[in-house]
């Protein structure tokens, strides 16, 4: 399973099959009158198609592992919707602080002051947004 | 005698206070962030677009095109100096991180900063007598000419930034699809939003653009986990004459080679340098040299590349069809502004056509001034470590994508299209025809549509108009080709491994 042509290949399936069956949905008409969904079925078919096609090929080309490294994805994603939803419920401020002590841990090193002295900085710049170029942030 | 007039009338536009101010910007912003490590012009642009939201239309278009080739020149001194390989700056490493290893780096850069200005004049020239020419032109297509134009924009791009057809049309298809999300223009049927109300009006371009160039090239720095070692060597600007003369015929070429790739579909900067270089290599007088540091090596590329990121603007102004991710974005930028691109444009908005010609030239001077005399200041952006860069990185996205609605809910869409891009990336996926997949996907449905009711259903329609039918013809050729081409590799690889 660990092969990289063939999981690619099976990830554009299953986009295709996502938005195909979502297309299903709405009304498809015929081709001199499309409805809602011609369109999107039949470029969810094309690339159904063409993720076939690489699942095909992959039995005939060298394998190439797969390799991924989920922390920094995690960590960088999970500073992102902390300071989204922070920012939504509280206020930016925390956002701020909350994203760069997150995600900082993806760096090579890790230092509070650093991290400290990062926030005070964007912050600053989060007010200059706001009063210098009317940016409507949530700050306070 | 009327382009003269029409060149006069376009730097009474550029030549304003606000305007060269809002050009300096955009010149000086592009630089700084396309020297950041790892991210390149798509990123930057996406970026800095909310900056522009309070500029008027002329002034705000004038910025951005200032960030795109201010951009690209910032890649272009971090491939010499350090070689730092963004998307398309990948030529600059060879021979200008050679000169660099010779101690010829202030040759190198300004080499590159000459050749650029040379190479954006000449795209300037093509630019003003072939975009309103080919606009006439644009006039004559119907609905099915669209469809296959940009099919055909599809394949060439596809095929020239991924090297592979099926990866980059499959790119690009899941982008029409992504492009398909939100509220149906003829039928009014909410489509693919799963019931949430901020999808109605589909998925933003920014929210898509930052996340899969944004994040995923800040992941992927962070995953590489290299450190930089900033350049500390020093630098001696001025050529002596002979090294002056072996400029300009390299950078002449390069700027014809530059400014004709640029304007074919799927053409563009990167494409251009690798032409530039190849036939430098060829015919250039000291082509033994190059490869160890030629000063040919960078004055082609660099022409070629600056040529290119002025005259890929071509399509898209005068037929309305962005020929690569970049000017998809820009597409992007000029409807956020209210402005169709297209044939139209250059008649109803003259000043903004026309002004924005001039702004090129002027923001070509002031690049030269940014980075032949103060490019030492510039390379003390290395200094500041990537562990502070990239939380700060980060936050930018994230106000970035914010400030389009202000919704903090399009941070969510970021973050998911952040963690997409990293999938994308894994399985060497590359996502910049998928950008040109969202935005040309709704301009490609409704001219199908429009192609099929005209026609009553009837697909003939596609092969019988000349202009369609024969750019059908070369995508079936094109894909035949490929399909010779997998036939004859695959006999090669299988046998060894059956053994």
């Amino acid at each position: 399973m660990n092969n990289m042509n063939l999981v690619r290949g099976l990830v554009l399936m299953a986009i295709a099959l996502i938005f195909g069956l979502g297309a299903l949905n709405y009304s498809i008409g015929h081709f001199s009158r499309a409805g809602p969904g011609l369109f999107p079925l039949m470029v969810s078919c094309l690339l159904f198609l063409i993720g076939l096609i690489s699942v095909v090929r992959s039995r005939f080309v060298a394998v190439v592992p797969l390799s991924y490294n989920m922390k920094n994805i995690a960590l960088v994603l999970l500073g992102l919707c902390g300071f989204a939803l922070l920012s939504q419920h509280l206020n930016m401020i925390l956002g701020i602080v909350f994203l760069v002590f997150c995600t900082s841990f993806a760096g090579t090193s890790y230092s509070v002051v650093r991290n400290l002295k990062i926030s005070a900085g964007l912050i600053a710049i989060a007010f200059m947004f706001q009063y210098g170029l009317g940016l409507q942030l949530p700050l306070l | 005698m009327n382009l003269l007039h029409n060149l006069a009338f376009g730097f009474e536009h550029a030549l304003t206070l606000h305007n060269l101010m809002y050009t300096a910007i955009g010149c000086t912003v592009g630089t700084f962030i396309g020297l950041l490590p790892g991210l390149g012009p798509l990123a930057t642009i996406s970026l800095l677009l909310p900056l522009t939201y309070s500029i008027p239309t002329t002034g705000s278009l004038m910025m951005l095109a200032g960030i795109y080739y201010g951009a690209q020149y910032g890649d272009s001194v971090s491939a010499i100096t350090m070689k730092i390989p963004h998307a398309n700056s990948i030529v600059a490493c060879i021979d200008g991180y050679q000169m660099t290893l010779k101690g010829k780096c202030g040759l190198a850069l300004f080499t590159a900063g000459l050749s650029s200005f040379i190479g954006g004049t000449v795209a300037i020239v093509v630019l003003a007598t072939l975009a309103p020419a080919l606009g006439e032109v644009a006039f004559l297509f119907g609905p099915t000419d669209y469809c296959a134009l940009m099919l055909f924009g599809f394949m060439c791009v596809s095929f020239v930034t991924t090297g592979s057809l099926l990866n980059g049309l499959a790119m690009a298809f899941i982008g029409v699809l992504l492009g398909t999300v939100g509220t149906d223009v003829n039928s009014g049927v909410a489509r693919f939003t799963m019931d949430v109300t901020f999808l109605a009006d589909g998925i933003g371009l920014i929210s898509i653009a930052l996340g899969l160039f944004g994040i995923t090239e800040v992941v992927k720095s962070l995953d590489s986990g290299s450190q930089l070692t900033p350049f500390n060597g020093k630098i001696k600007l001025i050529p002596t004459w002979s090294e002056f003369k072996r400029i300009i015929p390299s950078a002449l070429r390069g700027s014809v080679v530059g400014s004709f790739l640029g304007i074919l579909p799927g053409g563009g900067p990167t494409i251009a340098q690798f032409a530039a270089y190849a036939i430098d290599k060829r015919f250039s007088k000291y082509k033994d040299e190059i490869g160890h540091g030629a000063i040919e090596g960078v004055a082609g590329q660099a022409a070629a590349d600056e040529a290119a990121a002025r005259t890929s603007f071509i399509p898209l102004m005068a037929i309305g069809i962005p020929e690569n991710a970049v000017m998809a974005l820009m597409m992007g930028a000029f409807i956020i502004k209210g402005i169709q691109p297209g044939p139209n444009m250059i008649g109803e908005h003259p000043e903004l056509f026309w002004g924005l010609v001039a702004s090129m030239w002027v923001g070509n001077c002031f690049l030269l001034f940014l980075n032949v005399p103060l490019v030492r200041y510039w390379l003390s952006v290395f200094k500041i470590p990537f562990s502070v860069l990239f939380p700060s990185i980060l936050f930018f996205c994230c106000i970035g994508t914010y400030s389009i609605n202000n919704n903090l809910d399009d941070i969510f869409i970021t973050a998911l299209f952040g963690f997409v891009g990293y999938m994308f990336m894994r399985l060497k996926l590359d996502p910049a025809p998928l950008l040109l997949g969202f935005i040309l996907g709704p301009m490609l449905e409704e001219n199908f549509r429009r192609a099929m009711l005209i026609s009553r259903g009837n697909f003939s329609a596609f092969i019988t108009r000349p202009i369609s039918g024969t750019l059908l013809g070369l995508i079936a050729l094109f894909i035949a080709w490929q399909v010779v081409v997998f036939y004859f590799q695959s006999r090669k690889v299988s046998t060894p491994v059956a053994v």
